[in-house]
Order: C-alpha cells, then structure tokens, then sequence
C-alpha cells in the first residue's frame, strides 16, 4: 500500500497549487482528479488575476499575494502559463457609474492600491478602438492586473510538482475515505488506482468538493454557478488591457446594482461586459453568470446577450467572427468567499474550495497558505474569514 | 499511420504536427480534449472539423485505444463562425 504525507483531490487551479507547494516544503503528495489535470472549471474560464474586482479586505490582500506569486512563478518555472501583466480597464458607461468607481478607487487607494480614473479621452487613448461616448473608466496598472491561461497554469504547477517528487493519478475514481474509529483522524483513501494510506486530504475538488466531503462526514456548501464566454476568430491587436463595465463587479456579486440602460435580454440574463485579446490573438468576449445546476451547455439568447452587451463597448465587434461559445461551472459560496481551512470535526481533513470566479485569481495564493497550514505555521495574513467553522458556528 | 511523419501538419488552423500531438500524450492527455487543451490541436477557425479524426487515429495508435475511447471535442455553438453583429441581431428559432 502506498503512503503519501498528503493526498490532494481536484487537479484544477487549486489542486495543482496545492500540490506543487507542499511538495517544495518536501511533503510527498498525490494529487488525484477524476478526469484530466484543468478538466473542470478551470478550462472553462476566463484568464485573469485582477485586485480591482475585489473587494477592500481580505479579497484584495489575496488578489495582490497572488498577482506577486504569478509573476516570481512565471521567470522561475520552466512551463509557460502565458504571463502578460496587461493592466486593467473598469469602463463606465454614465456618470453615476464614475462616482461610484471613483468612492470604490479612494477606498483601495487607502490602502495603498495603485488604482486611478481615466477620463473619456485617456480611455479614447488607451483603447482606440473602445466606444467613444463612454464616460471614462478605472485604471489599474499592470501591478494589479494580470492575465495568465488558466488550464496552462494547471499543467504549471502539475510539471514543476513532479519535478519535486509529486505522483498525479488522473481519471481517478476516489471511493472511499477511511478515518480512524477513535478520533475520526484520516487514515486512508480508497482509489481505482487502489488504498492510498495518508494523514491529511486536502479537498481542492472546487464544485465537486461537496462529493468528496460526503465522504468524510463533512457537508461543504458549495453551489455550481454557471459562466459562459465568447471566443473569436484571430484578429490583430485591438485590445490592450482587460476590460470590463464597471456593472461586472455588481454582476459578480448578487446582481447588478447600477441601473444600466440595457435591453430586457441582457438584463435577464445578467449579462456584463468584459474582453480580453488572448496570446494566441483570439478575443474572449463575455459573460454571463447564472444558476443551472451542472448544465454547461452554451444557451443561444445567452451568446446573443453578450454579443449585443459587446457592442456598446466595442463597436468594430460587429464585423468580427465568433468561433465558439463555452461555459462551465464555477464553485460558489453564498458569503463570496473561499474555504481555506481544517475542519475541527475530522483531523487530517483539510479544504481549499469555493472560490467562484477567483480560483485563477488565487490559485497561487491558495496553495501557499495551505502549505502553512500543513505546516503549522502562521499564515503570511489572517485568514480567519476563510475558515471552514463559520458554517458550523452555531450548529455545535 | 506508418505514412505519419512527426512534422506533419495536422491541425491546421493552430500548426500543430504529429510531434506536438505525440508531446501532448506524455503529458498525460488521453482524449481529443486533453490533447487540444495542452497543444491547441482543434482549437482554430474550423474547431477541429478537419483535425479531429487525424487526432483520433493519432491517439488510438499511440495509447493503443478504440476511437470510442478517446472521445470527441464537446460541441458547442455556433456551429460555423457567425460574426457578433449577425449574432446579437439574429432571431433565435
């Protein structure tokens, strides 16, 4: 029977961090997927690590942490995860959009971010081809913004972990997580690929994260939320830096506060601007987010919302070819925010799940901290907020 | 398959050879889409309609599987490339 320091189930954008840290702190891990490395929500994403869609706090230290580690990993890893520190754009389409992009940039300027407003004819410069009616926009430098390919960052982790001695099990059926009868310790898992023996598991499975809790007596509250984006033809560089409406940040969180003067369609369907021009000169065009169990069919009156929400922004779209639509799942918590935790109930049993649209965002970040868990160490910063006892408060 | 040489175009859309594609099995791809995924081998204008079958006998032969086994990209619209002003315009039937 094969013994591992730590087992690490989900080889997404967590996992595969997860993984590659604790095997540099000289662990020996195995990190288990039932399908492919970055077969889930990670190859079904978009690509950017940004501190401007956060909120002030403990999002935004995250957000920043792991923009940092992105771009150490980038010059020392030998696998390319398409690094381009491009900057960011939060456009504002009226006004009263300003004002509040503006309160929100005083609040992260408090904190030392360096976020700044763009006026309609420094948006005009920067974006030659964007819309030019737009009120002006949110600027964050390339410091805060970066963009990375999402799956590639997977495979990253996965090749520089093997380097260090980590075992990859894809197509893994997980069966069974045996604890000990006298303190619910872990004790072993139960694979296709037979019993792994192992003191800790750390459940990095994102939206199936709740399956493999099951398994362990452990119930985790996470919901899959539905994503869907847009992609190209190849086309020269028309856009430099990621874009977003201002209204995406309300999007991400329970709907779109800012009366938007848009058509019914791209209200129902919550539709939000955003694009990017990719390293392999396609443009992602979105989004979307919505609540449809683990459906990840694409939805036509979703790709035509978009479509038609891209065209305010970036008019020359309109004689532009779309290649393909995809969406996929993304792991969801009702408070927004990770679990990165132990749980008290079963030793040994640790998460790194739920981080919805910030698993790319925080991938690096995520792995690290989790090494200092294992380690027990302090982490680099609280991150009480993140721990898996809030669900539990109260229920004892 | 014998006829296959390594710097044979078979994904032409991205340039992706039968080097890349053999490359991409190392790496642990076991299927159409763990392929594309690590080389972009059905990733371009034609979103594999003239690759994939090539792909296919590329992987059967070199994990010694059955077609069925290593799957298809998933479909996904649109089913030809549409520009974003015909879609946003267009009546869904």
């Amino acid at each position: 029977m094969k013994t591992y320091d730590a087992v690490v189930i989900g080889a997404g954008a967590i996992g595969t961090s997860v993984a590659y840290h604790l095997s540099r702190d000289g662990m020996k891990v195995a990190l288990l997927d039932h399908g492919d490395i970055a077969g889930g929500s990670s190859s079904h994403c978009d690509a950017v690590a940004l501190i401007c869609d956060k909120e002030p706090g403990i999002d935004t230290t995250m957000g920043q942490a792991s923009i940092d580690l992105y771009k150490k990993y980038a010059d020392q890893f030998d696998y390319d995860f398409e690094y381009d520190a491009k900057g960011c754009l939060y456009v504002c389409e009226t006004e009263p959009e300003m004002v509040a992009a503006e309160r929100y940039a005083v609040s992260q300027q408090a904190n030392g971010y360096p976020l700044r407003m763009v006026d309609n004819k420094e948006l005009c410069e920067m974006e030659p081809y964007i819309a030019k009616d737009l009120a002006g926009g949110l600027y964050t430098p390339p410091s805060g913004a970066v963009s990375v390919c999402p799956y590639k960052v997977c495979f990253a982790f996965t090749e520089e972990g093997k380097k260090l001695g980590l075992d990859v099990y894809t197509y893994c059926t997980i069966n069974a997580v045996h604890l000990n009868p006298a303190d619910h310790s872990v004790e072993s898992v139960d694979t296709s690929y037979g019993t792994l023996r192992t003191k800790r598991i750390i459940n990095c499975a994102g939206v199936w994260a709740p399956d493999i809790g099951k398994l362990a007596g452990v119930p985790i509250p996470i919901q899959p939320r539905k994503g869907m984006n847009l992609i190209s033809e190849k086309v020269s560089k028309i856009v430099n830096h990621k874009l977003l409406e201002f209204g995406y940040m309300m999007s991400k969180f329970d709907d779109i506060k800012f009366k938007r003067n848009v058509s019914p369609l791209v209200e129902e369907y919550n539709v939000a601007f955003n694009l990017e021009y990719t390293k392999a000169s396609n443009l992602l065009v979105g989004g979307y987010r919505g609540f449809r169990g683990f459906d990840i069919r694409s939805e036509v009156e979703a790709m035509k919302a978009i479509s038609e929400r891209a065209m305010r922004f970036y008019p020359c779209l309109k004689d532009i070819q779309c290649i393909r639509s995809y969406a996929g799942v993304r792991p969801y918590v009702s408070d927004h925010l990770p679990i990165v935790s132990d749980v008290d109930e079963v030793p040994g049993f640790y998460i790194a799940a739920g981080h919805e649209g910030d698993g790319i965002c925080f991938s690096p970040i995520t792995g690290l901290l989790m090494s200092q868990i294992l380690a027990e160490k302090k982490t680099d910063f609280d991150i009480s907020p993140l721990d898996y006892a809030r669900f539990t408060a109260g229920k004892k | 398959m014998d006829n296959f040489s390594d710097d044979m175009i078979v994904c032409r859309c991205e340039e992706v050879t039968v080097a890349d594609i053999k490359r991409a099995v190392k790496e642990g791809a076991r299927d159409i889409v763990g392929v594309k995924r690590r080389v972009r081998a059905g990733m371009g204008l034609c979103q594999g309609r003239i690759c994939e079958k090539l792909v296919q006998q590329i992987l059967c032969a070199e994990l010694g599987l059955k077609p069925d086994q290593v799957g298809s990209a998933s479909a996904r619209p649109p089913v030809r490339p549409v520009s974003f002003g015909e879609l946003a315009e267009g009546v869904v039937e």
